[in-house]
C-alpha cells in the first residue's frame, strides 16, 4: 500500500489513458503530461501502462508499507526524504519512510511513480480517473492505495531521464481544418505569442492573444484528440488535453505533436507559448527520441 | 466535397466524407470506424456525422501506411457493416414530459404542449453517434414541426436524465453538465454506468423510442 499523508490540491490516479470507449463519449483522461508519467514509470522499472499519481498542488507526502523505488517527473519538481533529490531520477525508499513531492511556482502537474504501479481496480480498461463520470476519485489525506508487486532494491536508485525543457516552444502540425482559415490567420497562429488563460484545466489550455478567426461556414462535429488546437468563434484557441470531449464542433487549425503535449499542458497562467510548424516526419522523430530515452532508462534497470 | 483523408497530428487521420448531414453518410462513417477498429485493429476510431477519426500508434504503423489503408477504405465507396458491432437495438426511454423549456418550445412552434409531446414520441429515432459526454447519443431526426435552435444562453447545470431537443435532434443527458439543448422532459433510465463492461445504454446505430409516462 501507499499511504497518503498530504494529498495536494487535486491529485488523482492516472495511467496512459482510456482509449477503448472513445466512441461511447468517454474522454480518454490519463496524464495531462504523458511523457512525464511515462518517464516516472520507466525510472522505477514499471510497464508502460502502469498507473501513477498526477499531483496538482504540492506538497504531496506519502509512505509505502514496504520498500519501493519511487520517482517524480514534471515541471520543476523534486523529492525529499532525509535529503532533497532532483526530479526525473529514481530513489529507493524504505518501508514507512516519509517522502515529500515538492514543486515550484511553475509546477502545474507532477507525476509520482512507485515501483509495482498503483494497483487500483481498472474501470473500462484503465485506471485513469475521470471525475465527472465517476471514474476514480479525488485523492485525500489518509487514503491508502494498493501497489502492484515489485522487487525493489537500492540498486534501482539514481537512474535518470533527461527532463523535458518546458520552454513554451511547442511544435505543431497544421490541420486537419487549416483550409478553413485564411493563409494570414494560419501564419499568425504560427508566429504569435499566446498567453495562458487562468481558466485552463485538464480539458484544455485556453489561450489569449490575437484572434485567429476561421472562415465563415458550418462545421459538423468530428472526433478530436489531445493536442488539437480548436478555434471557437471568438478566435481564442484552446489546446485540448487529456479530459477533452471525444467530439468537437470547432475547426482545428493545428495539432500539437505528441512529444510536445506536456510542454503546453504544463504552462502556467500568464505564461507565453509559441507554436512552431513542423511536418509529420519531425513529429515522428521527436516521438522516437522520447521512446529512446524511456528505453534507455529501462535498460539500466 | 469529395471524401478525403487528412492527417490529424502524427498518430491519427480524419476521414471527411462530406459537408452536410445525410443519414446514409452517418452509417458510412460508422462503418469505416468499425472496420478500422475491429477488422484492421489499427487503433480506436471515433465516428461522427460525416467523418471518422482513425487513431493508430505511429511507432508501430507508419503513418503513410495508415493513410494508404484509410484511402483504400474510403475508395470502396459507401458501405455499411456490422463489423464488431452488435446488432442494433431498440431502446425505450420512459419519459416524464415536464421539462423547463417544454411550454416555450411548444409555443414558438405554434403547438400545444400535448401536440409537441405527441410529435416527439411518435417517431423512432436513430442514434447517430456518441460524443459531448459519456453515453450522450445524438439522435434524429425530429419532426420538422418541432425543430428549434439551441438556447441562446446555455444552462450551467442540466440534470442527469434530462430529455432534450435541439436543431432537429434529440438526446438524453446521461450526467449532470452544462448544456444548451432545450429540456422537454426527464427519464429515470440510467444512460451511463461505468461499472459494467458495456457502459452505455444507447450505442451508435441503435433505435430510440420515447414512451410518455
Amino acid at each position: 500500500m501507499i499511504r497518503i499523508v498530504e494529498a495536494g490540491v487535486r491529485s488523482t490516479v492516472q495511467d496512459r489513458g482510456r482509449f477503448s470507449h472513445l466512441r461511447s463519449g468517454v474522454p480518454p483522461a490519463g496524464a495531462a503530461d504523458p511523457f512525464a508519467l511515462a518517464a516516472a514509470n520507466a525510472l522505477v522499472g514499471n510497464a508502460e501502462n502502469a498507473a501513477g499519481i498526477e499531483i496538482i498542488g504540492t506538497p504531496f507526502r506519502f509512505t509505502c508499507d514496504d520498500s519501493r523505488v519511487v520517482a517524480v517527473a514534471g515541471r520543476d519538481v523534486s523529492l525529499a526524504t532525509r535529503s532533497r533529490l532532483s526530479g526525473w531520477s529514481s530513489a529507493f525508499v524504505r518501508a514507512g519512510q516519509q517522502v515529500t513531492v515538492h514543486g515550484g511556482h511553475s509546477t502545474r502537474f507532477a507525476y509520482l511513480a512507485v515501483s509495482g504501479g498503483i494497483a487500483t481496480g481498472p474501470l473500462l480498461g484503465s485506471r485513469s480517473s475521470y471525475l465527472p463520470a465517476g471514474l476514480g476519485a479525488l485523492l485525500g489525506s489518509g487514503d491508502a492505495l494498493p501497489l502492484g508487486d515489485a522487487d525493489a532494491g537500492p540498486e534501482g536508485a539514481a537512474r535518470r531521464i533527461e527532463p523535458t525543457s518546458y520552454d513554451g516552444r511547442v511544435r505543431a502540425m497544421a490541420g486537419p481544418h487549416d483550409d478553413r482559415f485564411a493563409a494570414e490567420a494560419l501564419a499568425l497562429f504560427f508566429s504569435a505569442t499566446f498567453v495562458i488563460d487562468p481558466a485552463s484545466d485538464r480539458q484544455g489550455v485556453r489561450l489569449g492573444g490575437p484572434p485567429i478567426a476561421p472562415r465563415a461556414g458550418e462545421l459538423q462535429s468530428c472526433g478530436v484528440l489531445a493536442g488539437a488546437v480548436q478555434v471557437p468563434r471568438g478566435g481564442a484557441p484552446i489546446v485540448l488535453l487529456a479530459d477533452h470531449q471525444t467530439t468537437g464542433g470547432y475547426p482545428v487549425i493545428a495539432t500539437v505533436i505528441g512529444a510536445d503535449l506536456g510542454k503546453v499542458a504544463q504552462c502556467v497562467p500568464g505564461e507565453g507559448v509559441r507554436f512552431y510548424r513542423v511536418e509529420r516526419d519531425e513529429a515522428l522523430a521527436a516521438l522516437r527520441a522520447e521512446r529512446g530515452s524511456l528505453e534507455g532508462a529501462r535498460a539500466s534497470a | 466535397m469529395k471524401p478525403r483523408v487528412v492527417p490529424f497530428g502524427e498518430g491519427a487521420l480524419l476521414v471527411e466524407l462530406g459537408d452536410d448531414f445525410q443519414e446514409s453518410v452517418v452509417g458510412w462513417a460508422r462503418s469505416i470506424a468499425d472496420t478500422w477498429e475491429t477488422i484492421f485493429t489499427f487503433g480506436p476510431a471515433v465516428p461522427a456525422y460525416t467523418s471518422a477519426l482513425l487513431r493508430f500508434d505511429p511507432l508501430r504503423l507508419a503513418p503513410a501506411d495508415a493513410e494508404k489503408s484509410a484511402n483504400d477504405l474510403v475508395a470502396r465507396g459507401q458501405f455499411t457493416t456490422n463489423a464488431g458491432n452488435k446488432l442494433a437495438r431498440v431502446v425505450e426511454v420512459p419519459t416524464t414530459y415536464d421539462g423547463p423549456d417544454l411550454a416555450e418550445t411548444a409555443e414558438r412552434s405554434h403547438l400545444s404542449v400535448g401536440q409537441l409531446v405527441a410529435l416527439h414520441t411518435e417517431r423512432e429515432y436513430t442514434a447517430y453517434f456518441l460524443g459531448f459526454m459519456p453515453g450522450f447519443a445524438y439522435c434524429g431526426r425530429l419532426d420538422p414541426r418541432i425543430v428549434a435552435p439551441r438556447l441562446e444562453r446555455p444552462r450551467e447545470r442540466v440534470p442527469a436524465g434530462s430529455v432534450a431537443i435541439a436543431d432537429g435532434q434529440t438526446a438524453v443527458y446521461p450526467l449532470a453538465s452544462p448544456g444548451g439543448w432545450r429540456l422537454i422532459g426527464r427519464t429515470e433510465l440510467t444512460m451511463f454506468d461505468p461499472s459494467t463492461s458495456e457502459p452505455v445504454r444507447v450505442r451508435a446505430g441503435d433505435r430510440l423510442r420515447f414512451v410518455p409516462l
